[in-house]
Protein backbone atom coordinates (compact mmCIF):
# COMPACT_ATOMS: atom_id res chain seq x y z
CA UNK A 1 0.00 0.00 0.00
CA UNK A 2 1.40 3.28 -0.99
CA UNK A 3 1.84 6.36 1.02
CA UNK A 4 2.83 8.36 -1.32
CA UNK A 5 2.65 9.48 -5.17
CA UNK A 6 6.47 10.42 -5.37
CA UNK A 7 9.13 8.31 -5.21
CA UNK A 8 11.58 8.56 -2.17
CA UNK A 9 14.37 10.50 -2.97
CA UNK A 10 17.49 8.24 -2.13
CA UNK A 11 19.84 9.58 0.04
CA UNK A 12 23.75 9.67 -0.16
CA UNK A 13 26.45 11.12 1.28
CA UNK A 14 28.11 13.12 -1.89
CA UNK A 15 25.63 15.87 -1.35
CA UNK A 16 26.42 18.80 -3.40
CA UNK A 17 28.50 20.44 -0.21
CA UNK A 18 30.52 17.42 0.01
CA UNK A 19 31.00 17.09 -3.77
CA UNK A 20 32.30 20.96 -4.32
CA UNK A 21 34.43 20.08 -0.67
CA UNK A 22 35.91 17.19 -2.45
CA UNK A 23 36.12 19.32 -6.08
CA UNK A 24 38.35 21.94 -3.91
CA UNK A 25 40.48 19.53 -1.96
CA UNK A 26 40.69 17.50 -5.05
CA UNK A 27 42.09 20.55 -6.61
CA UNK A 28 44.72 21.65 -4.18
CA UNK A 29 45.91 18.27 -3.53
CA UNK A 30 46.73 17.48 -7.24
CA UNK A 31 48.38 21.21 -7.65
CA UNK A 32 50.18 20.27 -4.34
CA UNK A 33 50.94 16.04 -5.07
CA UNK A 34 52.22 18.13 -8.90
CA UNK A 35 54.45 20.28 -7.05
CA UNK A 36 55.96 17.79 -5.57
CA UNK A 37 56.38 15.37 -8.18
CA UNK A 38 57.67 18.06 -9.96
CA UNK A 39 60.46 19.15 -7.09
CA UNK A 40 61.46 15.62 -7.10
CA UNK A 41 62.12 15.59 -11.00
CA UNK A 42 63.83 18.56 -10.70
CA UNK A 43 66.03 17.14 -7.79
CA UNK A 44 67.00 13.96 -9.00
CA UNK A 45 67.84 16.15 -12.44
CA UNK A 46 69.83 18.45 -10.34
CA UNK A 47 71.29 15.36 -9.03
CA UNK A 48 72.18 14.03 -12.28
CA UNK A 49 73.34 17.06 -13.96
CA UNK A 50 75.98 17.90 -10.64
CA UNK A 51 77.45 14.72 -11.31
CA UNK A 52 77.92 15.12 -15.12
CA UNK A 53 79.42 18.46 -14.49
CA UNK A 54 81.53 16.62 -11.60
CA UNK A 55 82.49 14.31 -13.97
CA UNK A 56 83.23 16.89 -16.97
CA UNK A 57 85.41 19.13 -14.61
CA UNK A 58 87.50 15.71 -13.63
CA UNK A 59 88.26 15.27 -17.07
CA UNK A 60 88.76 19.18 -17.72
CA UNK A 61 91.08 19.44 -14.86
CA UNK A 62 93.27 16.07 -15.78
CA UNK A 63 93.19 17.62 -19.57
CA UNK A 64 94.45 20.78 -18.47
CA UNK A 65 97.13 19.25 -15.90
CA UNK A 66 98.52 17.25 -19.34
CA UNK A 67 98.23 20.12 -21.57
CA UNK A 68 99.98 22.36 -18.86
CA UNK A 69 102.70 19.37 -18.22
CA UNK A 70 103.41 19.37 -22.77
CA UNK A 71 103.60 23.53 -22.14
CA UNK A 72 106.29 23.08 -19.38
CA UNK A 73 108.23 20.29 -21.58
CA UNK A 74 108.21 22.26 -25.01
CA UNK A 75 109.49 25.69 -22.87
CA UNK A 76 111.74 23.52 -22.21
CA UNK A 77 112.68 22.06 -24.97
CA UNK A 78 112.85 25.14 -26.83
CA UNK A 79 115.00 26.87 -23.90
CA UNK A 80 117.66 24.09 -24.56
CA UNK A 81 117.39 24.59 -27.97
CA UNK A 82 117.31 28.16 -28.34
CA UNK A 83 120.55 27.56 -26.18
CA UNK A 84 122.19 25.46 -28.04
CA UNK A 85 121.40 27.23 -31.72
CA UNK A 86 123.13 30.18 -29.96
CA UNK A 87 126.16 28.46 -29.12
CA UNK A 88 126.95 26.96 -32.29
CA UNK A 89 126.34 29.73 -33.94
CA UNK A 90 128.44 32.17 -31.72
CA UNK A 91 130.70 28.98 -32.43
CA UNK A 92 130.59 29.70 -35.61
CA UNK A 93 130.95 33.53 -35.28
CA UNK A 94 134.45 32.53 -33.24
CA UNK A 95 136.37 29.99 -35.43
CA UNK A 96 135.22 32.44 -38.36
CA UNK A 97 136.98 35.33 -36.27
CA UNK A 98 139.89 33.13 -35.63
CA UNK A 99 140.42 32.71 -38.95
CA UNK A 100 140.17 36.02 -40.19
CA UNK A 101 142.48 36.93 -37.65
CA UNK A 102 145.54 34.92 -39.30
CA UNK A 103 147.46 36.88 -41.63
CA UNK A 104 148.25 36.26 -45.51
CA UNK A 105 151.77 36.00 -44.48
CA UNK A 106 151.43 33.28 -41.75
CA UNK A 107 150.21 29.48 -42.39
CA UNK A 108 148.52 27.96 -40.26
CA UNK A 109 148.94 24.17 -39.91
CA UNK A 110 147.07 22.96 -36.82
CA UNK A 111 144.24 24.61 -34.44
CA UNK A 112 143.34 23.18 -31.49
CA UNK A 113 140.12 25.20 -29.93
CA UNK A 114 139.35 24.43 -26.42
CA UNK A 115 136.85 25.67 -24.21
CA UNK A 116 139.04 28.16 -22.66
CA UNK A 117 142.31 28.15 -24.59
CA UNK A 118 143.62 27.89 -28.34
CA UNK A 119 146.58 26.37 -29.39
CA UNK A 120 147.87 27.29 -33.16
CA UNK A 121 150.32 25.72 -34.85
CA UNK A 122 151.80 27.57 -38.26
CA UNK A 123 154.74 28.79 -40.10
CA UNK A 124 155.77 32.92 -40.43
CA UNK A 125 158.29 34.43 -42.24
CA UNK A 126 159.81 35.84 -39.17
CA UNK A 127 158.91 36.49 -35.44
CA UNK A 128 158.44 40.28 -36.59
CA UNK A 129 155.92 38.88 -38.45
CA UNK A 130 153.99 37.10 -36.15
CA UNK A 131 154.37 39.66 -33.30
CA UNK A 132 152.97 42.64 -34.82
CA UNK A 133 150.12 40.80 -37.41
CA UNK A 134 148.83 37.34 -35.07
CA UNK A 135 150.51 37.49 -31.30
CA UNK A 136 149.27 41.52 -30.97
CA UNK A 137 145.34 40.28 -31.61
CA UNK A 138 145.84 37.21 -29.88
CA UNK A 139 147.16 38.77 -26.25
CA UNK A 140 143.91 41.48 -26.74
CA UNK A 141 141.56 38.35 -26.54
CA UNK A 142 143.22 35.70 -24.61
CA UNK A 143 144.20 36.81 -20.98
CA UNK A 144 148.30 33.98 -21.04
CA UNK A 145 150.02 33.66 -24.47
CA UNK A 146 152.98 31.89 -24.81
CA UNK A 147 155.01 31.08 -28.03
CA UNK A 148 157.52 28.92 -29.28
CA UNK A 149 159.45 29.40 -32.50
CA UNK A 150 161.66 26.82 -34.31
CA UNK A 151 163.16 26.73 -37.84
CA UNK A 152 162.00 25.44 -40.76
CA UNK A 153 164.05 24.34 -44.00
CA UNK A 154 163.28 27.11 -45.84
CA UNK A 155 164.57 29.61 -43.42
CA UNK A 156 160.92 30.35 -42.40
CA UNK A 157 159.82 29.78 -38.90
CA UNK A 158 157.57 27.22 -37.39
CA UNK A 159 155.55 28.41 -34.18
CA UNK A 160 153.16 26.73 -31.97
CA UNK A 161 150.79 29.63 -30.10
CA UNK A 162 149.48 28.88 -26.87
CA UNK A 163 146.54 30.67 -25.81
CA UNK A 164 144.33 30.31 -22.50
CA UNK A 165 141.37 32.78 -20.81
CA UNK A 166 141.05 32.48 -17.23
CA UNK A 167 137.85 32.14 -15.74
CA UNK A 168 138.26 33.90 -13.08
CA UNK A 169 139.67 37.06 -14.74
CA UNK A 170 136.77 36.33 -17.29
CA UNK A 171 134.50 36.14 -14.54
CA UNK A 172 136.04 39.75 -12.51
CA UNK A 173 135.74 41.53 -15.75
CA UNK A 174 132.65 40.52 -16.19
CA UNK A 175 131.19 41.56 -12.56
CA UNK B 1 23.16 31.05 21.07
CA UNK B 2 22.61 27.70 20.20
CA UNK B 3 23.83 26.42 16.71
CA UNK B 4 22.00 23.57 15.20
CA UNK B 5 24.53 21.38 13.57
CA UNK B 6 23.22 18.66 11.78
CA UNK B 7 25.48 15.29 11.88
CA UNK B 8 25.86 15.50 7.98
CA UNK B 9 27.48 18.88 8.58
CA UNK B 10 29.29 18.03 11.73
CA UNK B 11 30.87 15.13 8.99
CA UNK B 12 31.67 17.66 6.31
CA UNK B 13 33.34 20.07 9.13
CA UNK B 14 35.80 16.90 10.43
CA UNK B 15 36.29 16.17 6.92
CA UNK B 16 37.27 19.85 5.87
CA UNK B 17 39.05 20.38 9.10
CA UNK B 18 40.74 17.08 8.63
CA UNK B 19 41.84 18.23 4.31
CA UNK B 20 42.88 21.10 5.87
CA UNK B 21 45.15 19.91 8.38
CA UNK B 22 46.98 17.64 5.99
CA UNK B 23 47.21 20.31 2.94
CA UNK B 24 49.02 22.57 5.73
CA UNK B 25 51.08 19.97 7.63
CA UNK B 26 52.39 18.56 3.89
CA UNK B 27 52.97 21.95 2.74
CA UNK B 28 54.80 23.07 5.85
CA UNK B 29 56.46 19.43 6.38
CA UNK B 30 57.52 18.54 3.10
CA UNK B 31 57.06 20.79 0.16
CA UNK B 32 58.17 23.82 1.72
CA UNK B 33 61.56 22.83 2.97
CA UNK B 34 61.93 20.46 -0.60
CA UNK B 35 61.00 23.97 -2.44
CA UNK B 36 63.87 25.27 -0.07
CA UNK B 37 66.25 21.99 -0.93
CA UNK B 38 65.55 23.12 -4.69
CA UNK B 39 66.62 26.81 -4.60
CA UNK B 40 69.55 25.75 -2.78
CA UNK B 41 70.29 23.18 -5.48
CA UNK B 42 69.29 25.70 -8.19
CA UNK B 43 71.95 28.02 -6.91
CA UNK B 44 74.12 25.13 -6.36
CA UNK B 45 74.17 24.16 -10.02
CA UNK B 46 74.34 27.60 -11.35
CA UNK B 47 77.58 28.04 -9.31
CA UNK B 48 79.30 24.67 -10.73
CA UNK B 49 77.97 25.78 -14.31
CA UNK B 50 80.31 28.65 -13.87
CA UNK B 51 83.01 26.98 -12.62
CA UNK B 52 82.00 24.71 -15.38
CA UNK B 53 82.57 27.10 -18.00
CA UNK B 54 85.65 28.71 -16.32
CA UNK B 55 87.53 25.93 -16.50
CA UNK B 56 85.99 24.61 -20.37
CA UNK B 57 87.74 28.28 -20.85
CA UNK B 58 90.71 27.83 -19.05
CA UNK B 59 91.32 24.54 -21.04
CA UNK B 60 90.21 25.93 -24.46
CA UNK B 61 92.89 28.78 -23.26
CA UNK B 62 95.60 26.17 -22.34
CA UNK B 63 94.39 24.22 -25.95
CA UNK B 64 95.07 27.19 -27.97
CA UNK B 65 98.74 27.67 -26.22
CA UNK B 66 99.77 24.06 -26.48
CA UNK B 67 98.70 24.39 -30.11
CA UNK B 68 100.80 27.56 -30.81
CA UNK B 69 104.25 26.01 -29.18
CA UNK B 70 103.37 23.02 -31.42
CA UNK B 71 103.62 24.49 -34.70
CA UNK B 72 105.80 27.29 -33.83
CA UNK B 73 108.32 24.73 -32.53
CA UNK B 74 107.76 21.37 -34.65
CA UNK B 75 111.12 21.22 -35.29
CA UNK B 76 112.68 21.16 -31.47
CA UNK B 77 109.50 18.87 -30.58
CA UNK B 78 110.53 16.00 -33.49
CA UNK B 79 114.16 16.63 -33.13
CA UNK B 80 114.15 16.12 -29.28
CA UNK B 81 111.86 12.97 -30.30
CA UNK B 82 114.24 11.69 -32.64
CA UNK B 83 116.82 8.90 -31.85
CA UNK B 84 120.48 9.51 -33.41
CA UNK B 85 121.57 7.66 -36.32
CA UNK B 86 124.85 8.02 -37.19
CA UNK B 87 123.83 6.63 -40.67
CA UNK B 88 121.38 9.15 -41.42
CA UNK B 89 123.54 12.02 -39.78
CA UNK B 90 126.35 11.18 -42.05
CA UNK B 91 123.22 11.32 -45.41
CA UNK B 92 122.23 14.60 -44.30
CA UNK B 93 125.60 16.55 -43.75
CA UNK B 94 128.08 14.76 -45.77
CA UNK B 95 127.74 17.11 -48.35
CA UNK B 96 130.18 19.84 -46.49
CA UNK B 97 132.73 17.12 -46.17
CA UNK B 98 134.84 15.36 -48.01
CA UNK B 99 134.71 12.37 -45.73
CA UNK B 100 132.90 12.30 -42.54
CA UNK B 101 132.68 9.95 -40.18
CA UNK B 102 130.39 9.49 -36.67
CA UNK B 103 131.13 7.24 -33.74
CA UNK B 104 128.38 7.34 -31.26
CA UNK B 105 130.91 7.19 -27.99
CA UNK B 106 129.10 7.94 -24.73
CA UNK B 107 125.50 9.04 -22.65
CA UNK B 108 126.66 12.01 -20.95
CA UNK B 109 124.89 13.38 -17.46
CA UNK B 110 121.48 14.67 -18.42
CA UNK B 111 120.83 17.93 -18.69
CA UNK B 112 117.61 20.11 -17.73
CA UNK B 113 116.13 16.71 -17.37
CA UNK B 114 116.95 15.85 -21.26
CA UNK B 115 119.44 13.00 -22.06
CA UNK B 116 122.57 13.49 -23.70
CA UNK B 117 124.79 11.86 -25.91
CA UNK B 118 128.47 12.00 -27.04
CA UNK B 119 129.33 11.37 -30.74
CA UNK B 120 132.90 12.14 -31.79
CA UNK B 121 133.37 13.58 -35.37
CA UNK B 122 136.01 12.72 -37.89
CA UNK B 123 136.12 14.66 -41.21
CA UNK B 124 137.92 16.42 -43.94
CA UNK B 125 137.03 19.55 -45.25
CA UNK B 126 138.18 21.65 -48.38
CA UNK B 127 137.92 25.22 -46.81
CA UNK B 128 136.79 26.42 -43.54
CA UNK B 129 133.69 27.54 -45.23
CA UNK B 130 132.26 24.00 -45.69
CA UNK B 131 132.25 23.79 -41.95
CA UNK B 132 130.41 27.15 -41.27
CA UNK B 133 127.88 25.92 -43.56
CA UNK B 134 127.90 22.58 -41.61
CA UNK B 135 127.48 24.93 -38.43
CA UNK B 136 124.39 26.78 -40.02
CA UNK B 137 123.48 23.43 -41.22
CA UNK B 138 123.29 21.79 -37.82
CA UNK B 139 120.84 23.80 -35.94
CA UNK B 140 118.28 22.80 -38.86
CA UNK B 141 118.87 18.98 -38.56
CA UNK B 142 116.94 16.26 -37.33
CA UNK B 143 118.14 16.29 -34.26
CA UNK B 144 119.36 18.90 -31.23
CA UNK B 145 123.07 18.87 -31.36
CA UNK B 146 125.47 21.09 -30.17
CA UNK B 147 128.82 21.21 -31.66
CA UNK B 148 131.62 21.01 -28.34
CA UNK B 149 134.98 21.41 -28.02
CA UNK B 150 137.47 20.55 -28.49
CA UNK B 151 137.42 21.36 -32.62
CA UNK B 152 141.01 20.46 -34.03
CA UNK B 153 141.55 21.59 -37.60
CA UNK B 154 144.69 20.38 -39.37
CA UNK B 155 146.06 20.56 -42.79
CA UNK B 156 146.52 17.63 -44.73
CA UNK B 157 147.64 18.75 -48.01
CA UNK B 158 144.80 20.66 -50.29
CA UNK B 159 142.13 19.20 -47.36
CA UNK B 160 141.63 20.26 -43.87
CA UNK B 161 140.97 17.71 -41.09
CA UNK B 162 139.04 18.16 -38.22
CA UNK B 163 138.02 16.19 -35.18
CA UNK B 164 134.88 17.44 -32.99
CA UNK B 165 132.27 16.15 -30.28
CA UNK B 166 129.08 16.55 -30.65
CA UNK B 167 126.34 16.91 -27.90
CA UNK B 168 122.82 15.00 -29.04
CA UNK B 169 120.27 16.02 -26.88
CA UNK B 170 117.01 14.22 -26.87
CA UNK B 171 113.75 13.51 -24.35
CA UNK B 172 114.53 11.46 -21.41
CA UNK B 173 112.57 8.39 -21.85
CA UNK B 174 113.07 7.24 -18.81
CA UNK B 175 111.53 10.27 -16.99
CA UNK B 176 108.94 10.64 -20.04
CA UNK B 177 107.79 6.84 -19.45
CA UNK B 178 107.62 7.27 -15.43
CA UNK B 179 104.70 9.69 -15.80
Amino acid sequence: MKYSYIKPRSKTIFTKDVLLLLAFFSVTMVMLFGTYAFLLFRDYRFTQDMLDINEQKSELRASILKMSNEIATIEKQVLLSEKVFTKNSVLKESISNLFDLVPSRITLSEAKIMENGLVLYGITPNKDVYNFMLQAPLRSIFHRTYSSFYPDKNGWLRFVSTNYIDEEEELSSEN
Amino acid sequence: MKTNLSRQNLYLLAVSIFLLIFVLIFSFAIMIPKGKSYRVKKTELKKENLELKQLTDFSIEKEVILQKLQGDNSHAIKAFGSDFSADKFINQHRGFFSSLSVSKSSKLEDEDGFSVYEVNTTSQISSPKSFYNFLDAINTSSWIIGINFPINFKRDGEMISSSFTMRVYSNNKESNSSK
